[in-house]
C-alpha cells in the first residue's frame, strides 16, 4: 500500500494525490468543454453535436429523477459538470499512476473515499437546500415523518446511508479497479520474468477496458443517484 | 488502513473536501459561462426555432388547403356557370326564334285579314258604283222611253242591252 503525501496548511490537512488529481481533471475538464463549445451555432456542427450529446445525456437523467421543472434546469448544470468531473477522475488513474519514491503522487481521486464523501456531501447539501427551497424548513423538517410518523428514525437514518452507499459505491470500484492494476503491472508481471510479463501486458489492457466501462457507468450510477435523491426530496409524497 | 481513513478523525484530510468544493464550483462557473450556458441557449433556441417551423409549417399547410379548396369551389361553379350561361343562351334563342316566328305568323295573318277587308270593301263599293250607275242608267233610260214611245219590243232589247253591258 502506498504511502499518501500529505501536508498540513492552516490546521486543514491535504492529501497532495486528491488535489493534484481533482485540479489536473478539472482544467481538462474545463479545456474540452471550452474547446467544444468554441463556436456554437444553430445548426450545430461537429464539436458542438458532441458537447449537445453529453448534455441531452445529462439532462436525460435530470429529467427521469426529478419532476419539479424549477429545479431541473438548476441541476441540468450541476449534473453535466458533475458527470464530466467524476468520469474524468475515474479515468485518470487507469493510464497515469505517478510515484514519487514511497509516495503516490497522481492517482485517480476517486479511488480514494475522503473525495467521494466530499461529492457525495456535495449533492447531499444539494438536496437539503433544494427540500427546503421548494417545502420552507417546517414543511422540508415535516417530510421526515412521511408519509407515516413512524417512519421518521428510518428517514433520517437513510440520509445517512444514503451518503454512504453514493459515496463507498464509486470509491470501492475504483479503488478496487486500480489495486487489481497495481497488482497486475507491480506484482505478477515481474514475478516469474519474461512469461508472466508477456501474460500480463494483456491482462492488463483487458482490465484497463474492463476498469473505462466501469468508470464511466460509475459515474453514471452516481449522477443519477445524486438526481434521484434530490428528486425524492423536492417531489411530495 | 482504510478503516482507519474512515474512522479516525485525525487522519481524514478535510482540506481536500474544501479544495474539491471550490474545484468543482469554479469548474461549474466556468463551464457554465463558456460551453454549458451557450450550449443550452443554441438548444433551446433551436427548439423554439423548430417549434416555430412546425407551426409556420402547418398553418402554411392549412392555408394551401383552403386555396386549394377555393380553387376547386371556384372552378365548379365556373364550370356551372358556363353550363348555365349555355343553357340560358340556348333558351333564348329558341324564345326568341318563337317570338320572330310568331310575330311573322300574326303579321302575315293581319295582312291577310287586311286584303281580305279592303277586297271587301272594294267589292262592296263596287256594287254600290254599279247598282247607282244602273239606277242612273235606268232613269236615262227612262227618260229615253218616254221621249221615243217604244214597243215591248224594243224595251226588252233595251233592257237586255243594258244587262249585257252591265255584265261586261
Amino acid at each position: 500500500m502506498e504511502k499518501p503525501l500529505v501536508f498540513e496548511l492552516f490546521g486543514l490537512k491535504f492529501d497532495l494525490v486528491g488535489i493534484v488529481g481533482s485540479t489536473l481533471m478539472a482544467l481538462a475538464v474545463l479545456f474540452i468543454c471550452i474547446w467544444l463549445s468554441r463556436k456554437v451555432e444553430m445548426k450545430p456542427n461537429k464539436k458542438q453535436n458532441v458537447l449537445e450529446y453529453l448534455l441531452d445525456f445529462t439532462n436525460g437523467i435530470v429529467k427521469d429523477n426529478v419532476s419539479d421543472e424549477a429545479a431541473q434546469k438548476h441541476l441540468s448544470l450541476y449534473a453535466f459538470v458533475l458527470f464530466m468531473f467524476i468520469w474524468f477522475m475515474n479515468q485518470l488513474g487507469l493510464f497515469l499512476e505517478v510515484k514519487v519514491g514511497e509516495n503516490m503522487l497522481i492517482k485517480s481521486p476517486t479511488a480514494d473515499p475522503v473525495t467521494t464523501m466530499s461529492f457525495a456531501m456535495m449533492t447531499l447539501l444539494l438536496s437539503f437546500t433544494f427540500g427546503v427551497q421548494r417545502f420552507g424548513a417546517g414543511g422540508y423538517l415535516k417530510n421526515y415523518s412521511a408519509p407515516v410518523g413512524f417512519l421518521l428514525p428510518v428517514n433520517i437514518i437513510e440520509e445517512f446511508t444514503n451518503f454512504l452507499t453514493l459515496s463507498l459505491r464509486l470509491y470501492g470500484n475504483i479503488y478496487a479497479g486500480e489495486v487489481l492494476l497495481t497488482l497486475i503491472g507491480n506484482n505478477l508481471a515481474p514475478s516469474l520474468g519474461i512469461p508472466t510479463l508477456i501474460l500480463a501486458a494483456p491482462l492488463a489492457m483487458i482490465w484497463q477496458g474492463f476498469s473505462v466501462f466501469i468508470g464511466s457507468i460509475q459515474a453514471y450510477v452516481f449522477v443519477t443517484l445524486s438526481m434521484v435523491y434530490i428528486g425524492k426530496k423536492v417531489t411530495k409524497e | 488502513m482504510t478503516f482507519n481513513i474512515l474512522f479516525a478523525a485525525s487522519d481524514i484530510y478535510l482540506g481536500n473536501t474544501i479544495w474539491y468544493l471550490i474545484t468543482f464550483a469554479i469548474l461549474m462557473l466556468l463551464v457554465k459561462h463558456y460551453a454549458w450556458g451557450p450550449v443550452s441557449e443554441m438548444m433551446e433556441k433551436r427548439r423554439q426555432k423548430v417549434i416555430e417551423d412546425l407551426d409556420s409549417a402547418a398553418d402554411a399547410r392549412k392555408k394551401a388547403e383552403i386555396l386549394a379548396n377555393e380553387r376547386e369551389a371556384a372552378l365548379k361553379n365556373s364550370r356551372q356557370e358556363a353550363t348555365k350561361i349555355l343553357s340560358d343562351a340556348k333558351e333564348n334563342a329558341q324564345k326568341t326564334s318563337t317570338e320572330i316566328v310568331t310575330a311573322a305568323n300574326t303579321e302575315a295573318v293581319s295582312i291577310r285579314k287586311k286584303a281580305e277587308a279592303e277586297a271587301k270593301v272594294a267589292k262592296s263599293k263596287a256594287l254600290e258604283d254599279a247598282r247607282q250607275e244602273v239606277a242612273n242608267i235606268s232613269v236615262a233610260i227612262a227618260e229615253k222611253v218616254i221621249a221615243k214611245n217604244l214597243s215591248a219590243e224594243d224595251q226588252k232589247d233595251l233592257v237586255d242591252q243594258f244587262i249585257k253591258g252591265l255584265n261586261d
